[in-house]
């Protein structure tokens, strides 16, 4: 009888177990907020790494002369508002940028916010001849940087920085660059070295760093010092939780109060009284490269033809739940220069067919799509290969892991793929430049499908130098024209940042950004 | 005992370096690369190669390999290239909290397996032995991510008994008992294959020797059941069975790290797939050796308990 009691024991102290910790893990401390990540993110340096993911959290942390509002979902664009500059002025060649910088701010470790803290942060990103500087924040600020002939300390909250040249997208391109020109503590630096910074971040944001568990936590918590609007949260915590099944059941059993969905179980969770919530002016676009040296795609038609072959509509709806919009152009809705109402191809597979015949395929073709491989079964690309199946084209997905993806994606197709994918954009409309200029043909910049008309590239250094924004709008949407009318890409979708919210999250604004102000959400 | 201890500890040494070289060529081959990787698309390719030379990416393989041994030996593992954390400090408590899951499903692997293994052999045939042994089957061939979201859906959200994930909870105070609270259903998800297995080979084991002439001769000569049973039956079919649950310990080390994902326990599983994702050799190389350290480790001390069991296994 012996092993019958054993049994009986082991299930009872599993039981007892269970009682116990319910009882102790039912009440949540006030005002922590836990959110539910899809992944462990970068290091916390924001001049050495690049990524939204990061950003969502350095944001909270970290302050640069010139901050976007993020309070205001209904905003086209973020408005460009003072951050630690209390002002800014451009002088009239464009190229003398002036920051009065604001009084009595501290960073988190106590030390004083002052210009020679400004040229502490150039130097270290921009400034290779001092000892302060760090190559790998250059290489992440380099959108940025490239433009910087000089930074002076003109007073003690004052600083000066000369460009190279009139760039009126500049300060904007800060804000959207991929490592981004935030201000650290200098004595931070100092104490803790350049790669210190990444276990060691240290800020004059709402928010201040705790501590970090590798793949288990992010914890910030309330600046109590800051010289803004105090934050209402008093802690937040990031949690990687990679498996998006284990996302949904950590929102539904209250052990994390916001997450992004997995598509397909938006509605129920709806149901259950979770709110969703979207943003229709992401400054990113889902799109695909069209290689110009696989041959068959020197032939317009044939760029034409994939495009009107796509059923963008169909995937927005039916793949994302609606959380998506189909998209036309290649200027993120997040833009001041987005125009909702740009068309280039609509679906119309007769056509394509057409177009196809015209161009010497009436027998079909075989093609190469080279993608990531997200771990969500490709289904968007598996769409796009049946939609290119019913007009005769044999899509051959290539799949790949995403590092070597992102390396064969930065260094240009070979000629034997057709096309490849990528989901990007900034809140400039100078981004298009990034990803379509002759100058940038990969691996020299991330133009990956090797497209050029030097009219767009004339159309976009005009575009840079105008200081009137309707204007470089205006000349933006020309750029995007002709890009479209050479059916250079496939734009194919808007994701509209779907953020689901545990009904006790209050307070909480899904911006056109990629990251949020965590400072004005509370928990009731 | 000891020399043959010794003798087995000793091959330790040309297994880890085998490991450490075929994991070092392994990332090698794969695509993609780490200064892309780090520094992101925008770098420049002069950036590249400056940081392909900081880390020493750009030396011959054999020198990176041999320069990576050298340090290792005087137990520097060096500093993740992606976090820039010290390597060991990422690594070990991971593999603590692998190591935390992996036993305690070995545990629970141990009881349900020997003990439903022989009470099925006792009542060979009957229902009961029927019910248990294809109740496990069945159990054992779930797969561990999908038994793992059953087992969620049922007693942490619908019953709300045990938390969906992590090894703590963010709102308490934590210890023991949370901890233990959080290692119930992970541990049910890991141990539940094994079991099965180890089950399976108690009850033909115990079948088996119950068979055997001796056992026969000395329960004719009146001996008790009891004593018949351990001294007779269970002691001569244990050397194959613990040979077997410790095969067991590298189905439940790789059975854990899937486990990990489901419940976003804090272990090796989701470090290793971060750092192939980041091309992160010291991080990938250290995590490998100490698996491939604890998987020969738990070979020995299987082999130990047999030697005790079976002083013919001494001599090997």
């Amino acid at each position: 009888m012996t092993r019958y009691k054993l049994a009986g024991c082991l299930a009872l102290a599993m039981a007892a177990v269970g009682f116990n910790a319910a009882g102790i893990g039912a009440a949540h401390a006030a005002g922590t907020l836990i959110w539910g990540m899809p992944a462990e993110t970068d290091i916390l340096d924001p001049h050495a790494t690049g990524g939204w993911s990061t950003y969502q959290i350095t944001y909270q942390i970290f302050e640069g002369l010139v901050k976007e509002d993020l309070t205001d979902a209904t905003a086209g664009t973020p408005a460009l508002v003072p951050g630690l500059a209390k002002s800014w002025t451009i002088s009239d060649d464009g190229l003398v940028y002036t920051f009065s910088l604001r009084e009595g701010v501290k960073f988190h470790d106590g030390t004083p916010f002052d210009a020679e803290a400004v040229k502490f942060n150039f130097e270290r990103f921009w400034d290779e001849s001092s000892p302060n500087f760090y190559p790998k924040a250059k290489a992440f600020v380099i959108a940025y940087t490239k433009w910087i002939k000089s930074v002076e300390v003109v007073d003690p909250m004052t600083v000066k920085i000369t460009l190279t040249a009139p760039n009126y997208q500049w300060l904007r391109q800060g804000l959207q660059s991929y490592g981004q020109p935030l201000m650290i503590s200098p004595a931070s630096v100092k104490e803790y070295g350049n790669d210190g910074v990444a276990a060691h971040p240290v800020g004059t944001g709402p928010f201040k760093f705790v501590e970090r568990d590798q793949g288990v936590k992010t914890v910030i918590e309330n600046n109590p010092d800051y010289w803004g609007t105090k934050a209402l949260l008093d802690k937040v915590i990031f949690r990687p939780l990679q498996d998006p099944a284990t996302r949904v059941n950590a929102l539904e059993s209250g052990e994390i109060q916001m997450m992004s969905p997995p598509w397909d179980e938006i509605e129920r969770l709806v149901g259950e009284g979770f709110v969703l919530t979207t943003n229709e002016n992401v400054p990113f676009i889902n799109y695909i490269h069209l290689n110009f040296n696989f041959p068959p795609m020197q032939d317009i038609r044939v760029r034409q033809a994939i495009n009107m072959a796509i059923d963008r509509e169909g995937i927005a709806k039916e793949i994302y739940a609606g959380t998506a919009r189909a998209e036309y152009g290649m200027l993120s809705p997040g833009t001041d220069a987005y125009d909702p109402n740009f068309k280039s191809y609509g679906y119309d597979p007769e056509g394509a067919k057409k177009l196809l015949a015209d161009a010497g395929y009436a027998d079909g073709l075989k093609m190469v799509f080279e993608i990531p491989q997200y771990g969500t079964g490709e289904i968007v690309e598996t769409w796009i290969q049946r939609d290119l199946a019913k007009v005769g084209i044999d899509l051959e997905l290539r799949k790949y892991e995403w590092v070597t993806y992102l390396g064969k994606w930065a260094g240009g197709m070979t000629p034997d793929i057709a096309m490849n994918e990528i989901g990007w954009g900034m809140s400039t409309p100078a981004w298009i430049g990034i990803v379509a200029r002759c100058d940038t043909i990969a691996p020299n910049g991330q133009n990956s499908g090797a497209y050029c008309n030097e009219k767009v590239d004339a159309l976009l250094d005009e575009a840079i130098i105008t200081a009137d924004p309707k204007a470089a709008a205006a000349l933006y949407q020309q750029a995007n024209r002709i890009i479209m009318d050479d059916a250079a890409f496939v734009p194919v979708v808007d994701d509209m940042q779907p953020m689901m919210l545990a009904p006790n999250v209050k307070g909480f604004v899904n911006p056109p950004e990629d990251w949020f102000d965590l400072s004005i959400v509370s928990i009731e | 005992m000891g020399a043959f201890l010794a003798k087995r500890l000793l091959g330790v040494l040309p297994v880890i370096f085998g490991v450490s070289i075929v994991i070092f060529l392994l990332v090698q081959l794969a695509p993609g690369d780490t200064a892309t990787v780090l520094l992101g698309p925008q770098a420049t390719e002069a950036a590249k190669e400056e940081l392909r030379r900081a880390l020493g990416l750009d030396q011959p393989l054999a020198v990176q390999y041999f320069q990576w041994l050298g340090r290792v030996v005087t137990g520097d593992f060096g500093t993740s290239i992606a976090t820039q954390i010290p390597v060991l400090d990422l690594v070990l408590p991971r593999f603590i909290n692998t190591l935390i899951l992996t036993a305690a499903s070995l545990l629970l692997a141990v009881v349900l397996g020997y003990g439903i293994g022989l009470v099925t052999a006792l009542r060979a045939s009957t229902l009961f032995d029927r019910i248990a042994t294809s109740g496990m089957l069945m159990a054992g061939s779930a797969p561990p991510f999908w038994l793992g979201l059953v087992l969620v859906l049922v007693f942490a959200i619908d019953l709300g008994w045990f938390p969906v994930s992590g090894m703590e909870d963010f709102a308490g105070d934590g210890g023991t008992i949370d901890l233990l609270h959080h290692l119930v259903l992970p541990a049910i998800t890991t141990a539940l294959g094994p079991a099965a297995i180890i089950a399976r080979i108690v009850r033909s084991g115990i079948l088996d020797a119950l068979g055997k002439a001796h056992v026969r001769v000395a329960r004719s000569k009146g001996l008790r059941h009891r004593d018949l049973l351990k001294r007779h039956v269970i002691l001569n079919a244990l050397p194959p069975i613990v040979t077997i649950t410790g095969l067991q310990l590298g189905y439940l080390l790789g059975g854990a790290l899937l486990t990990e994902v489901v419940f976003a326990w804090p272990g090796l599983g989701s470090l290793l797939y971060d750092s192939i994702t980041a091309r992160d050799l010291p991080v990938l190389q250290a995590a490998t050796l100490l698996i491939a350290l604890a998987f020969v480790l738990a070979n020995i001390a299987v082999d130990a308990i047999n030697a005790m069991l079976d002083p013919r296994l001494r001599e090997i």
